[in-house]
């Protein structure tokens, strides 16, 4: 993990992804982000670009600083050093302006989960300081796109894993934000709940917004994603189109190849029963 | 098997220990002194076999009969006290009922309870060395004794399991077990009195008991020593029918939890409407009020929080009947000094819920105005009555004003003073979802410092006041006491604005590393 280059953010090969459209400035910017947790170095130098009306996938191994990177993105987490801003915003600096253009769905933290769906939803739109009857209105809207208006009244502590990521989705969505970050939004999300919130996050990114996702899913991320940044140890190994990225094999292909730690074997013997 | 999971026991336990030395220390310093506990009990057994019979019988009966109970009701309040070898766990494996269920027993006797249990069952055996037949009876019925009480435990766990694995009771529950619990100290104190007059009648109780599944078994030997051998028979054959039947129940729930996994009832309800958030004001304070008030009503360690109120209303009444009224009559600022405080464990109870809060941007002051607003709609009445009533009661209605005034004081600048601290540091409190009553991970003299810190600073500051109500109180100047109250009230609600404010500030300022606190004291 510690056999690259020291310099990280301009390393030869790296794909710079194409300037976005000259409308304004990128949806997310970070450069030279670090993050350390006592000895271990979670984000190490780590600079992205992802450009506005993208939708841009992270993929990479468990433990590279995806889930790191995307808390200090979105204020949640003090970076040790870095710049990022989002929509031209510096994130640490203006932050609640920044929070009323981002939607964060957040990998294992918890939710309110006493709540109804319903009251969660409602509850994050009122702290967005969004008036009653708006955030009433898209919250049947919401409940209703992620096919939860049936379980509406039902705690979210008795949802299931899947339930509890849409509505999670839901409280992200529920400013209109124009940058939507979701770490793991498809973990434990059945097929047709999937294909559904892929077609939510498609017609965002159609409406203008931006969304980056993070996912374990390489299939999942080259099909619906048009950029796509590879990390690991803390930094960006490869970022572009993701046409650049897979460079003519596909991305899962290119991602443990750039990722490493791939291991050939057929497993011990009593294993093959025939 | 059995040896299997006996093992895996023991294993689990050793590296429990081993995760944090601090641990380790504290584990065996309780072990020492339950070490001498035991060593206490084991010569107390001793002793009285110079007593007459009689009386190491009736110790017997109720120690006995106090065991089963506590093996019974313990692991209902202590829910996730020790959940390493819970059936859920072991569904995945191909072990038969009637195997898993001895293992489970030796398992059960066999770990740190169950060998304390044991030798102390055991070592009633040494009271009866005035009696050969009782001598040979005794382990063997503390054997018995020590079946029942794991077979209870496991057999009530599994079947409360099996019937309601719905949260909503295991929270009900786990704070309705522990109002009697709470109560029994001023229960005994009151009985204390009539101590005395209760020896004489204990042999009887015990007469009773001895009859019952919670004490025939510890009863045998004694009847033997008696010589009442055929009841010492009837009491064998009720030990063994209890064990019985108590196995019956423990392996058919058991059976039918392997089988078929207790699943939350995934009722599909149609929206209930907003219920709080409808009441309260569509801005960013008045959800996070809604929000509070929801979780006061829904989230059992809000409202076990507060099981501390009757003990003091007992005591005070206690108090009052047996040695003098003060304590009745400064209820209403004892009430407000505690209530004041319980916001300092807000944000520790949100976990990493709160990052919701940090992520949306909600200003710091609206976080904390709205708990704070919960809080008062809850807490002003409860101080305004705890004060009136009893004053009423004690014909002193002049005093009223004068200690409201104190009492509002000390609830309004509470609220402002936890306002910040709850912002400055987390308290060490039992994640969502365990038991209100659970012992946290990381409870430390650190945080207790802090807390008694944050109460000190909330007596300075509400100084004015108390002084003033108390100068009113002792001259019984009416007018004086009309000014206290209005000054409590005045100046409780200014530092409660300020605090707000300094809080809110605060919480913006270090909100991420008060996510990253709550992150760490999740994953410890």
């Amino acid at each position: 993990m510690t056999d690259l280059a020291p310099e990280s953010t301009a390393e030869p090969g790296v794909p710079t992804p194409p300037p976005a459209a000259p409308s304004g400035p990128p949806a997310l910017h970070i450069e030279g982000l670090r993050k350390s947790f006592g000895a271990k170095r979670a984000v190490d130098g780590l600079g992205l670009t992802v450009p506005t009306g993208s939708f841009y996938g992270l993929v990479g191994p468990n433990g590279a600083g995806k889930t790191t990177t995307l808390s200090m993105a979105t204020g949640l987490l003090r970076p040790d050093a870095g710049t990022i801003t989002v929509l031209g915003t510096d994130v640490w600096r203006e932050p609640v302006k920044v929070k009323s253009l981002v939607g964060v769905l957040s990998d294992g933290v918890e939710l309110f989960d006493r709540l109804t769906g319903e009251q969660l939803v409602t509850y994050h739109g009122l702290l967005h300081g969004m008036d009653r009857a708006t955030v009433v209105q898209r919250t049947a809207d919401l409940l209703e796109l992620l096919d939860l208006q049936g379980t509406g009244g039902t705690l979210v502590v008795d949802y299931s894993a899947g339930m509890t990521k849409k509505i999670a989705l839901a409280c992200a969505l529920v400013h209109a934000p124009r940058l939507l970050v979701l770490d793991e939004p498809f973990e434990s999300v059945d097929p047709v709940s999937a294909a559904n919130i892929r077609d939510i996050l498609e017609q965002f990114v159609r409406g203008g917004g931006t969304v980056i996702v993070s996912s374990h899913s390489m299939d999942l991320v080259q099909r619906m994603c048009d950029h796509v940044a590879v990390i690991g140890a803390g930094r960006v190994l490869a970022a572009g189109t993701t046409e650049e990225v897979r460079a003519g094999s596909s991305l899962e292909d290119r991602f443990v190849e750039l990722v490493g730690g791939r291991r050939h074997s057929e497993g011990p013997a009593w294993l093959h029963t025939s | 098997m059995v040896a299997h999971l006996l093992r895996l026991r023991f294993r689990l336990l050793a590296n429990g220990l081993m995760r944090n030395p601090w641990t380790l220390v504290s584990v065996v310093l309780g072990a020492g002194f339950g070490f001498m506990a035991l060593v206490g009990v084991v010569a107390g057994m001793a002793a009285l076999s110079f007593a007459e019979p009689r009386v190491a019988w009736t110790v017997a009966v109720l120690a006995g009969a106090v065991t089963v109970l506590g093996w019974v009701v313990l692991p209902i309040v202590l829910r996730g006290m020790d959940q390493s070898l819970s059936v859920s766990k072991l569904r995945g494996f191909p072990i038969p009922p009637q195997r898993l269920l001895v293992a489970l027993l030796v398992v059960g006797m066999l770990g740190i309870p169950g060998i304390v249990t044991l030798v102390g069952a055991l070592s009633t055996t040494l009271s009866w060395f005035g009696s050969p037949i009782a001598l040979l009876a005794a382990p063997i019925a503390a054997v018995l004794g020590v079946v029942t009480c794991v077979a209870a435990s496991r057999a009530f766990e599994s079947v409360g399991a099996a019937l309601a694995a719905g949260r909503r009771y295991r929270e009900v529950m786990g704070v309705i077990v522990f109002i009697p619990v709470i109560l029994a100290g001023p229960i005994i104190i009151f009985a204390g009195s009539s101590l005395a007059a209760l020896a004489e009648e204990l042999p009887t109780i015990a007469r009773v008991i001895s009859w019952t599944p919670l004490g025939a078994v510890w009863s045998i030997p004694g009847d033997l020593a008696l010589g009442r051998p055929l009841e010492a028979l009837a009491k064998f054959a009720i030990a063994l029918a209890t064990i019985g039947v108590l196995a019956l129940l423990w392996w058919r729930s058991l059976a039918r939890l392997l089988v078929s996994p207790p699943t939350a009832s995934a009722s599909h309800a149609r929206s209930k409407g907003l219920g709080m958030f409808a009441i309260f004001p569509g801005t960013p304070t008045g959800a996070v009020a809604a929000r509070a008030a929801v979780y006061w009503l829904r989230d059992p360690r809000y409202g076990g929080s507060l099981v501390v109120l009757p003990l003091i209303a007992v005591i005070a009444v206690f108090l009052a009947v047996t040695e003098s009224t003060w304590m009745l009559a400064v209820l209403g600022p004892f009430v407000a000094a505690t209530l004041a405080i319980t916001l300092c464990a807000e944000v520790s109870y949100d976990g990493t819920a709160f990052a919701a809060h940090l992520a949306t941007g909600v200003s710091g002051a609206a976080d904390r105005a709205g708990r704070v607003i919960t809080l008062a709609i809850i807490s002003v009445p409860a101080v305004a009555l705890a004060t009136i009533l009893p004053l009423l009661y004690l014909d002193s209605a002049d005093a009223i004003p004068a200690t409201l005034g104190i009492g509002f004081g000390l609830l309004f600048t509470g609220f402002g003073v936890s306002s910040i601290a709850s912002a400055r540091f987390l308290m060490p409190v039992p994640a969502a979802g365990e038991s209100p009553f659970k012992t946290p991970a990381g409870s430390t003299v650190g945080a207790q410092l802090r807390m008694l810190a944050t109460w000190a600073i909330v007596f300075a500051l509400a100084l004015p006041e108390v002084v003033l109500g108390v100068v009113a109180i002792t001259t019984g100047n009416t007018l004086l006491g009309v000014i206290t109250l209005v000054l409590g009230i005045l100046l409780g609600c200014a530092l409660m604005v300020v605090g707000i404010r300094l809080g809110g500030a605060l919480l913006e300022r270090r909100g991420p590393e008060l996510l990253a606190a709550l992150h760490r004291a999740r994953g410890a």
